[in-house]
C-alpha cells in the first residue's frame, strides 16, 4: 500500500498512520480515567469562612504561588534549577514542542487553530537561525512563514531546534543521572525506576528528532531518505508512545498535575487561609 | 477512682496499642485501610502527581539530619501503599512501579523513624512546584503507625489522658489551673464568672498554655478586660491541648475530643472564640472544625493577635513602647497552615522599634523542628510529664526498642533545630517572641545546646507589661 508516494510498511508511515492515531485515542482515554478519578475522589466538605485578604492580596498570591517555588529551586537547589528547569523545561522541551516551526505546521494541521502560534514559530536549525539576524533578507522562494523580523529578533540565534535541543538533551541527561545516582547509590526510594524509564523514552524523542532535523548520517550523495524517514519513524514512535503514556506517568503534571497542583495550593493557603 | 488507679487504667490500655516490636499482619491490614479511607481528591493529587524532583528537600528541617529524610522520600511510604491497593499497575506489577506494602518488622520501623522526622509544618508545601503537601501524606502514615502499635508511649498516654479527661483528676494540674484563675481574678481587682452562658467573647485557653506561660493566659485576660469585651472563659480545662489525637493521626478520636470543644463553644453561645496556642490547635479549630464534625459554626475562631491588630487599627488599643531588639519566630501552624502571616509582626512593629524580622520569616519561615509531637519525644519531657502526672517515668518507655528510638529522634531534632537557631542568630534579637508552646520549648533548647542568648517569650507574656 502506497501513502503519499511511501510504503506504509517503513517506520515512519507506521508511526504516523497506524501508531499515532491508537496512541492519541489511548491518551484520550486516559485523560478522561485520570479526571473521572479525581471526580469519584470528591466529596463537598463542610468549609470554614475564609480569611478576607482583599482582591489585591488574592492576585499577587496566585503569582506568589506559582513564583515561590522557583525562586526556591534557584536558591536552594541551583543544579536542578539549571538542568531541570531551565535546561530541560523552559529553554528545552516546552519551546521545542509548542513552537518548532514543523511541530507549530503539525499541531496547526490538526488542530487549525494553532495556526495562531505562527508568530512565536522558532527555526529548526541555527544557521538559518543566525542568517535571519545577520542577513535579515525575506527568502526569494514563496514561503507560508519565514523567520526573518519575527517577535524573537535576535534571540533567534538561540531559539532554534538545534540549540534547544541540546540543552534539552543535556537536561535529560541530568535527570536520568542523577535519578540514577539517587536511586542506586543513595538508595533513595523517590528515584523512581519508572522515571527513569520515562526519561529514556524522552532522550529517544530528542535525539531521533535531532538526528532526523540534521539529516544524519550524511551521505556522499546527500540525505539519505530511508534513513531520514527511519529516523522520523522512530522519532514519531517515540513522541506518540509518550502521549499515550502521558495520563499514567510523571508527564501528566503537563497537562493537569502542575496546574491542579497549584491553583489548588494558592486556594487552599492564599484564598482561604489568608497567608500573603 | 482515685487519679492513681485511673492513670494506671489508662497505661493499661496505653500499653495494649503501644507494639514497638514484631509485625502484626492484621494490626497493618487495619492500618492500611485507614491510610487508604483518609484519601480524598486532594489527597489523591498529593500521591499521584509527585514527579520525584526533590524540590521540596531543602525546605524540610529533618532533611538537614539526613537526606533520606526529605519529604519526598518520607512521603514515598504512604505512596508504595496506595499503588498497590489502589492503581491497576500496582496491583499487576508490584515493586517494579514501586508498588508495595509494608511486610515486615524492618519497614514497619522505617515507617515509624519517618513519620516522626516530619512536623507537618507545610514547607514542603510551598515549596513544591505541584502544590504538593508531604506533611497531609505523613500524617496518614502516621495513622499507620499509630494502628500498628508504633507509637511513642508518652503520646499515646497523653492523648488517652485528653480523651477520657483524666486530666481534671490530676491535682498538679487542677492547681495550675486554679492558681491561674485565682491570679487572672487578681489581676482584674474582680471575680470573673467563668462559663458564663451568653457572653460574647468566649476565652479559650488549654491546659498546655496554662502550664507553659501562665503570664500569657493572664495577659490575654487582662487585655480583654482592658478593650471592655463582654468575655468568659472555662471553669475548667477544655483539653491538655485539644485534640493530641491528631499528632498521632488518629482522626477518629481527634473527633471525640473536637466534638467536646465545640459542644461547649456551643452551649456558651460566643459570637468570637479567642485562642492563644499558635500550635496545631489554632488552625484546627479555626479552618478544619467544620470539616471535620461537619457542621457550619456560628462563631469565628480568633487568635489574640488577629484582636490585638485590629484594637490597635481601630484605636482602641494602645500599647507601651520600648526598643527591644525582638524578633517573631513564626509557628507554622499558625503561620502557614493558619495564615497570619503579618499579623503578629504588625504589632511588634508597633510596640518596639528595636523589632526585626527573622531572615526566613512569613510563609517561607524556617520551622524549628518540634511540632508533629517531635518535641515531645525527649527523655527530659517524658519525665517532666511522669512527674507532673505522678507516675514513674519507665512506664512511659515500652521496651528498649523504643528508649533507642526515643534516643534516635532526639538526636536528629537537635540537629534539625539548629537551622533555626542560626537563623535567629542571624537576626541580632535578643527576645524571641512566638506563639506555640513546642516552638518555645525547642528554641529555648536550641539556644541553649548553640549558646545563643536569647529569651523566648509567648507574645502575651511579651505583652503583659506593656498593655
Amino acid at each position: 500500500m502506497n501513502v503519499l508516494g511511501s510504503a506504509l510498511g517503513d517506520i515512519y508511515s507506521f508511526a504516523i498512520y497506524c501508531y499515532f492515531p491508537v496512541a492519541l485515542a489511548v491518551f484520550v482515554f486516559g485523560c478522561v480515567y485520570r479526571i473521572l478519578r479525581m471526580v469519584f475522589f470528591w466529596h463537598r466538605p463542610m468549609k470554614a469562612e475564609p480569611r478576607r485578604r482583599g482582591a489585591g492580596a488574592v492576585f499577587i498570591g496566585l503569582i506568589r504561588t506559582f513564583l515561590d517555588p522557583i525562586l526556591f529551586s534557584l536558591r536552594y537547589r541551583k543544579w536542578g534549577f539549571v538542568f531541570g528547569l531551565l535546561f530541560l523545561h523552559l529553554l528545552g522541551v516546552i519551546p521545542l514542542i509548542f513552537l518548532l516551526a514543523h511541530h507549530v505546521a503539525f499541531f496547526a494541521y490538526l488542530m487549525p487553530f494553532y495556526s495562531i502560534v505562527w508568530p512565536f514559530a522558532i527555526p529548526l536549525s541555527a544557521t538559518s537561525s543566525v542568517l535571519t539576524v545577520t542577513a535579515p533578507i525575506e527568502p526569494y522562494s514563496q514561503m507560508s512563514f519565514t523567520f526573518v523580523n519575527t517577535v524573537w529578533g535576535p534571540l533567534t540565534i538561540i531559539l532554534n531546534g538545534d540549540v534547544l535541543t541540546v540543552l534539552a538533551l543535556v537536561g535529560t541527561s541530568f535527570k536520568i543521572g542523577t535519578k540514577i545516582y539517587e536511586r542506586f547509590v543513595k538508595g533513595l526510594r523517590n528515584a523512581r525506576i519508572t522515571d527513569i524509564l520515562v526519561y529514556a523514552i524522552l532522550l529517544e524523542v530528542l535525539i531521533t528528532g535531532y538526528l532526523a532535523a540534521r539529516h544524519h548520517p550524511p551521505t556522499p550523495v546527500g540525505t539519505d531518505i530511508i534513513v531520514y524517514r527511519m529516523l522520523m519513524g522512530l522519532h514519531v514512535l517515540g513522541a506518540s508512545t509518550l502521549l499515550a503514556i502521558l495520563p499514567f506517568t510523571k508527564y501528566w503534571h503537563i497537562i493537569f498535575g502542575y496546574w491542579y497542583g497549584k491553583f489548588h495550593e494558592w486556594y487552599d493557603l492564599r484564598v482561604r487561609r489568608g497567608a500573603v | 477512682m482515685s487519679h492513681t488507679q485511673l492513670l494506671q487504667t489508662i497505661l493499661e490500655e496505653v500499653k495494649k496499642v503501644v507494639r514497638w516490636e514484631g509485625f502484626d499482619g492484621k494490626r497493618v491490614d487495619e492500618a492500611v485501610k485507614r491510610v487508604l479511607a483518609g484519601i480524598d481528591v486532594v489527597k489523591l493529587h498529593y500521591l499521584e502527581n509527585c514527579v520525584g524532583c526533590g524540590a521540596c528537600a531543602p525546605s524540610c528541617p529533618y532533611f538537614y539530619v539526613d537526606e533520606k529524610y526529605s519529604p519526598v522520600n518520607k512521603a514515598e511510604e504512604a505512596r508504595r501503599i496506595y499503588r498497590k491497593k489502589l492503581t491497576i499497575a500496582g496491583m499487576i506489577l508490584g515493586p517494579l512501579v514501586e508498588a508495595r506494602l509494608p511486610k515486615n518488622e524492618e519497614d514497619l520501623d522505617r515507617v515509624v523513624e519517618f513519620v516522626y522526622r516530619c512536623t507537618n509544618c507545610g514547607a514542603c508545601y510551598t515549596a513544591c512546584p505541584f502544590g504538593i503537601d508531604s506533611g497531609a501524606l505523613m500524617v496518614l502514615m502516621k495513622s499507620f503507625s499509630t494502628v500498628v502499635g508504633r507509637v511513642p508511649t508518652i503520646m499515646a498516654f497523653l492523648e488517652a489522658v485528653e480523651r477520657l479527661e483524666a486530666y481534671k483528676e490530676i491535682p498538679a494540674l487542677v492547681n495550675a489551673w486554679k492558681n491561674v484563675v485565682d491570679q487572672i481574678n487578681r489581676e482584674l481587682g474582680r471575680v470573673v464568672e467563668l462559663d458564663r452562658k451568653g457572653s460574647k467573647v468566649l476565652y479559650l485557653p488549654t491546659l498546655i498554655d496554662v502550664i507553659s506561660y501562665p503570664k500569657a493566659v493572664v495577659a490575654t485576660a487582662k487585655l480583654l478586660d482592658k478593650l471592655g469585651l463582654d468575655w468568659t472563659m472555662p471553669s475548667e480545662p477544655i483539653g491538655i491541648r485539644p485534640p493530641i489525637a491528631v499528632v498521632i493521626g488518629l482522626s477518629d478520636r481527634a473527633k471525640i475530643v473536637l466534638k467536646r470543644v465545640y459542644d461547649y463553644i456551643e452551649s456558651i453561645g460566643p459570637e468570637i472564640v479567642v485562642l492563644i496556642d499558635g500550635g496545631f490547635v489554632y488552625p484546627l479549630l479555626r479552618f478544619e472544625l467544620p470539616i471535620r464534625l461537619n457542621v457550619k459554626p456560628r462563631f469565628r475562631v480568633m487568635h489574640i493577635v488577629e484582636l490585638l491588630v485590629e484594637s490597635i487599627e481601630k484605636g482602641r488599643l494602645k500599647l507601651k513602647y520600648v526598643e527591644d531588639k525582638v524578633t517573631w519566630h513564626p509557628p507554622c501552624q499558625m503561620t502557614r497552615r493558619g495564615g497570619l502571616t503579618i499579623e503578629p509582626e504588625y504589632v511588634l512593629k508597633v510596640v518596639s522599634r528595636g523589632f526585626r524580622r527573622l531572615p526566613h520569616h512569613g510563609l517561607e519561615s524556617y520551622c524549628c523542628g518540634g511540632g508533629g509531637g517531635i518535641g515531645c519525644i525527649t527523655f527530659e519531657f517524658i519525665e517532666a510529664i511522669a512527674k507532673m502526672f505522678g507516675v514513674d517515668a519507665k512506664q512511659l518507655i515500652s521496651s528498649d526498642k523504643e528508649r533507642r528510638f526515643i534516643e534516635e529522634t532526639e538526636k536528629a531534632y537537635k540537629i534539625a533545630l539548629k537551622r533555626k537557631i542560626d537563623d535567629i542568630k542571624k537576626s541580632g534579637a535578643e527576645i524571641v517572641v512566638t506563639a506555640c508552646p513546642t516552638c518555645m520549648r525547642t528554641i529555648a533548647l536550641g539556644a541553649k545546646l548553640y549558646g545563643v542568648n536569647v529569651k523566648v517569650l509567648h507574645i502575651m507574656e511579651y505583652l503583659y507589661d506593656k498593655i
